[in-house]
């Protein structure tokens, strides 16, 4: 089941990469983490990784809790951009 | 500045001692390695049993100990050493790092991190979150002041001889940040468009990507944003103009050096005039590199970056007279006149018609004179890019066969292999280890070259095997036209009666300042170096305006550092800072090539958007910090500080206090835990992190995939009362700071269920069983048994085989969705490193040995030097107090018992 996880600062560094697919994942709507990555092709713990660093730096935020118990995070305007 | 105490560390123990101190009257220097003091505790939730916010209990002492009057405290700084000396007192050296945020400015705003564009992991957060290379520590941060990561120049940078910031706008690509990147490379040179077709790259040699699968295409990138910004601004933007200062500067020669000098000084209010001898301007640029490398196009826009700034050039005149320039009333003068001039063979034939040198011949073909090689046999001579592009070119004009002779053979060929491959494949037949040592003619026409044969023979004063002609083994070859392509050389003959040459013809310069024998007149690039890189070129352009900028401004030219960079960083450090790298090869170079090739059409396709994120992507971030400048621009307070230096300070004290805390143990070293392995798999410092205020997720979620957990397992005595990881000792904190987190869990996360796997519970001090009753009420599940190993299951869950000892003890498996390891506290050993001369005594188990605990506390090996907090043991946060206050009073007392004594 473990499939090998990338070192952590190379996902890391990936995700200013990231973020304009993410956001553009995020066109039509809030999403979920395993969402987001089956919208992108990537482990769902290296998406965590880059929509937390995106939410941190605000260009994301937290909307509804699903029943299955994930939030879904939408794109939001980030100050002063 | 002298004190009266040393206190090494700002946790929560070295804070309460440096206080204690300061209250007595004494004068503290407090030493912290981090950007904030605080040390881990701040990083913590809340406190056992209380429940108190950690951060409302810390944050006080913490700003108290930077405003107390009597300490002072010294933020991201290291004690280097410690040596004792006469009379008891102590000699300190300190390492002062460099912030790059000038502190008494900066705001914490915040606006440098949050235009950043490097991001690593964030070790606030234990690792589970990014942060950027500029950042502020956390939130509750004291001084909540911006430091920049830098661990270095990225070598690409580095290398750089114009001082082109490729890592900065590396960076600005990945990010999608394109014009921010032209604009960054532009802060350097006009000729971005230029540089990102024709530069050999020194940076792709030096990237320390090459040791894994291959540099990133550095130069293409910056191609691919020249193109970008020039399709979007045929013309430059209207620019500002800078007042004019009044004085004038003339510039011979509109190469590379003239154009990136002119760009400078215009910038700073100068009317620079550039004279170009040639009918349009460019200099080598657009005379000897052919159009299918660099299209004349490019130039062309490159050169309006210039000219927009006011830059007038004059094309068709060449300086004959220094002097008259002065008359004309120029302030300085920089010659960069490049080499024109070519270097001959000295073989007969040389001066037939059909032997050119490669300069004549390539300026003829890019200023539209019509030529034509339609069935003739083209010899070329030389095994430089030179040679290989007068080659492509005579490919173009229909040559039936051309031929490169070169004396040595491909290994020592100067030309890049790429530029040798892509001629191979338009037709170029290379003839290597062979050279002419004669040209046949009819006429006065050239018919043909003798040529022999070479082999390599000793080694020459630079290293390269020397070719040996190979006696009776010349042979001829028919050739319609020879192109010599064997060096070029600076055409000085005009300035050398009144400027100071060198032996070759180049002009003599001062190589810091580029000042000449004549003081207004200054010189640079190839007529300088000789025939080199366009990016030295531009380098001396740019070097030649910094230092003519002094000398009208008055001010002395020796003694100002230049273009100050820090040193390269070590990249096997760089490569180290991973365990793994994943493979991401390299975008493929190529070239649009036909079989016939018959235009002078541009050869290498542009990356594509995709191509070029992609490969920016690849960056290692060598440097850390990639000096793109964002933070520069937008910091309001204009902080940011570039120049900032590492300062070493000596100090004299009377006493030491350690104080430098403990280390986690490191979860993987259990690896039948899966930490690191398992996604979900994390530890107890990373829970807190999860639970405290300022935690790096929305809530307590699974890193694997951002589930709220809802059947959570804790593990304790992960890597404490274990021989196999030989450490036998209990961390004392582990059991409560669980029971903590069970407590706080069930508050956060109302449906979740809580077990803990424990060997017993040590819940010793006043409040602590009660408070571990307290978690069991609320529904914590306790289960008395070792765990075995975790395993990874369906959807990240994880299976825990355990001993179940209260039933029969049999190994029994459990799953839950997300597994906390309680790790231990291990011994900071890094503390010994300090001391010169007497050494710090450890203890069995390596933490600092108290040598008279018992009625002594916090008394070291060392008169003098005193220990406070988890520095001599794994203690809670009130014991942590205790014991640095007791270590103040023995600090105090053993001050006051010197000075008696003296």
């Amino acid at each position: 089941m473990s499939s090998e996880k990338r070192a952590v600062r190379e996902i890391v560094r990936e995700e200013m990469l990231m973020r304009d697919k993410i956001l553009a994942a995020l066109g039509d709507g809030p999403l979920t983490v395993p969402e987001i990555a089956d919208a992108l092709g990537y482990p769902a713990y290296e998406v965590m990784y880059w929509v937390m660093g995106m939410r941190k730096y605000g260009y994301v935020s937290e909307k509804e809790l699903t029943d299955e118990g994930y939030y879904k995070y939408g794109a939001v305007a980030r100050e002063g951009a | 500045m002298d004190y009266d105490m040393l206190v090494v560390g700002s946790g929560i123990g070295g804070m309460e001692s440096a206080l204690k101190l300061g209250d007595m009257g004494y004068k503290v220097l407090m030493v912290e390695k981090e950007p904030s003091v605080g040390g881990k505790m701040i990083l913590l939730s809340k406190v056992f049993p209380t429940l108190d916010c950690a951060s409302c209990i810390s944050t006080p002492k913490m700003a108290a100990s930077i405003h107390h009057p009597n300490v002072t405290a010294m933020v991201y700084s290291e004690v280097e050493q410690i040596e004792k000396k006469a009379e008891g007192k102590f000699q300190i050296k300190i390492r002062k790092k460099p912030t790059f945020v000038n502190s008494s400015t900066c705001t914490g705003c915040r606006q440098c991190e949050m235009v950043c564009n490097v991001a690593v992991p964030d070790q606030y957060n234990s690792d589970m979150v990014s942060r950027r290379a500029a950042y502020i520590a956390f939130p509750q941060a004291v001084p909540k002041k911006a430091v920049i990561e830098k661990q270095g120049s990225s070598p690409c940078y580095h290398t750089c001889p114009a001082g082109i910031k490729a890592h900065g706008y590396i960076a600005l690509v990945r990010a999608g940040k394109y014009e921010e990147a032209y604009e960054l490379v532009q802060e350097t040179t006009p000729l971005v468009g230029s540089l990102g077709r024709a530069c050999y790259a020194p940076c792709e040699g030096e990237c320390s990507r090459y040791e894994i699968e291959g540099s990133l295409p550095i130069r293409k990138l910056k191609r691919f944003i020249a193109d970008k910004y020039y399709a979007g601004n045929a013309e430059p933007k209207a620019v500002v103009r800078v007042e004019p200062n009044g004085k004038k500067v003339a510039i011979a020669g509109s190469g590379p050096a003239g154009l990136t000098a002119a760009f400078h000084l215009a910038r700073q209010g100068y009317g620079v005039k550039i004279f170009e001898a040639e009918k349009q301007p460019g200099g080598m640029l657009r005379l000897a590199i052919p159009s299918f490398r660099l299209p004349r196009e490019v130039v062309e826009r490159d050169i309006k970056n210039v000219t927009v700034l006011g830059v007038e050039i004059e094309t068709g005149v060449r300086v004959e007279n220094i002097g008259d320039l002065q008359q004309q009333g120029f302030d300085a003068v920089f010659l960069a006149t490049g080499t024109q001039g070519t270097r001959k063979m000295n073989v007969d034939g040389e001066d037939l018609d059909g032997v050119v040198s490669s300069l004549e011949f390539l300026r003829n073909v890019n200023l539209g004179k019509e030529l034509s090689l339609k069935d003739k046999t083209v010899i070329v001579v030389g095994g430089g890019n030179v040679a290989i592009d007068s080659a492509r070119v005579a490919v173009r004009l229909g040559a039936k066969k051309v031929i490169v002779q070169y004396r040595r053979s491909r290994e020592e060929m100067p030309a890049h292999h790429w530029e040798i491959e892509g001629a191979e494949k338009e037709g170029v037949e290379f003839q290597y280890l062979t050279a002419p040592v004669k040209f046949n003619g009819k006429g006065g026409k050239l018919a043909g070259a003798v040529s022999i044969r070479m082999e390599l023979g000793g080694a020459d004063a630079g290293g390269r095997r020397k070719p040996v002609p190979v006696e009776g083994s010349d042979y001829v070859t028919k050739a319609d036209m020879v192109i010599i392509a064997v060096g070029l050389a600076p055409d000085t003959k005009n300035f050398g009666s009144t400027i100071k040459l060198n032996m070759n013809e180049t002009i003599s310069v001062d190589p810091e300042t580029l000042q000449t024998d004549i003081p207004y007149v200054f010189a640079g690039g190839d007529v300088v170096t000789g025939s080199s890189m366009i990016v030295n070129a531009v380098g001396q352009g740019r070097r030649a305006a910094f230092f003519i900028n002094r000398y009208l401004t008055g001010q002395d030219l020796k003694g100002e550092e230049y273009d100050y960079r820090l040193p390269a960083v070590d990249k096997q450090q760089v490569i180290d800072r991973q365990q793994q790298y994943s493979v991401l090869p390299p975008v493929e170079n190529k070239e649009v090539w036909h079989e016939k090739v018959s235009d002078f059409r541009e050869i290498e396709p542009p990356l594509t958007e995709e191509e070029a994120r992609y490969s920016a992507g690849r960056c290692l971030d060598c440097g850390v910090c990639s000096e793109c400048s964002q933070c520069i621009s937008e910091c309001p307070a204009n902080a940011i500080d570039m120049s900032m230096k590492e300062e070493k300070l000596e100090v004299e004290v009377n006493s030491v206090i350690v104080s430098t805390g403990f280390k986690l143990f490191p979860a993987d070293a259990k690896p039948q835990y899966g930490y690191g392995k398992h996604k979900n798999v994390i530890t107890g410092m990373q829970m807190d992190r999860l639970l405290a205020p300022t935690r790096p997720y929305n809530t307590v979620l699974r890193p694997g995939d951002g589930k709220v957990p809802d059947n959570i397992a804790y593990i304790l005595c992960t890597g404490s009362r274990d021989q196999t990881v030989n450490n036998q000792l209990c961390s004392r904190v582990c059991c409560m700071y669980s029971v903590k987190q069970n407590q706080l869990i069930m508050g956060a996360l109302p449906l979740a269920d809580v077990t803990v796997y424990y060997i017993d519970i040590r819940a010793f001090s006043k409040g602590y069983d009660e408070f571990y009753e307290q978690a069991r009420g609320m529904g914590a599940n306790f289960v008395k048994g070792r765990v075995a190993r975790v395993e990874e299951v369906e959807d990240g869950n994880l299976a825990l085989y355990y001993e179940d000892i209260d039933n029969g003890g049999k190994v029994t498996r459990a799953e839950h969705d997300l597994v906390v390891l309680s790790v231990g506290l291990l011994p900071n050993t890094e503390v010994f490193d300090f001391f010169a001369g007497e050494q710090l005594e450890a203890d069995e188990f390596q933490f600092v040995r108290e040598v008279d605990e018992d009625i002594n506390p916090g008394r070291t090996s060392i008169e003098g030097v005193f220990v406070a907090g988890t520095a001599s043991g794994a203690r809670d946060i009130p014991d942590s107090i205790l014991h640095a206050g007791s270590a103040a009073a023995q600090a105090a007392a053993y001050v006051e018992r010197t000075r008696m004594q003296q």
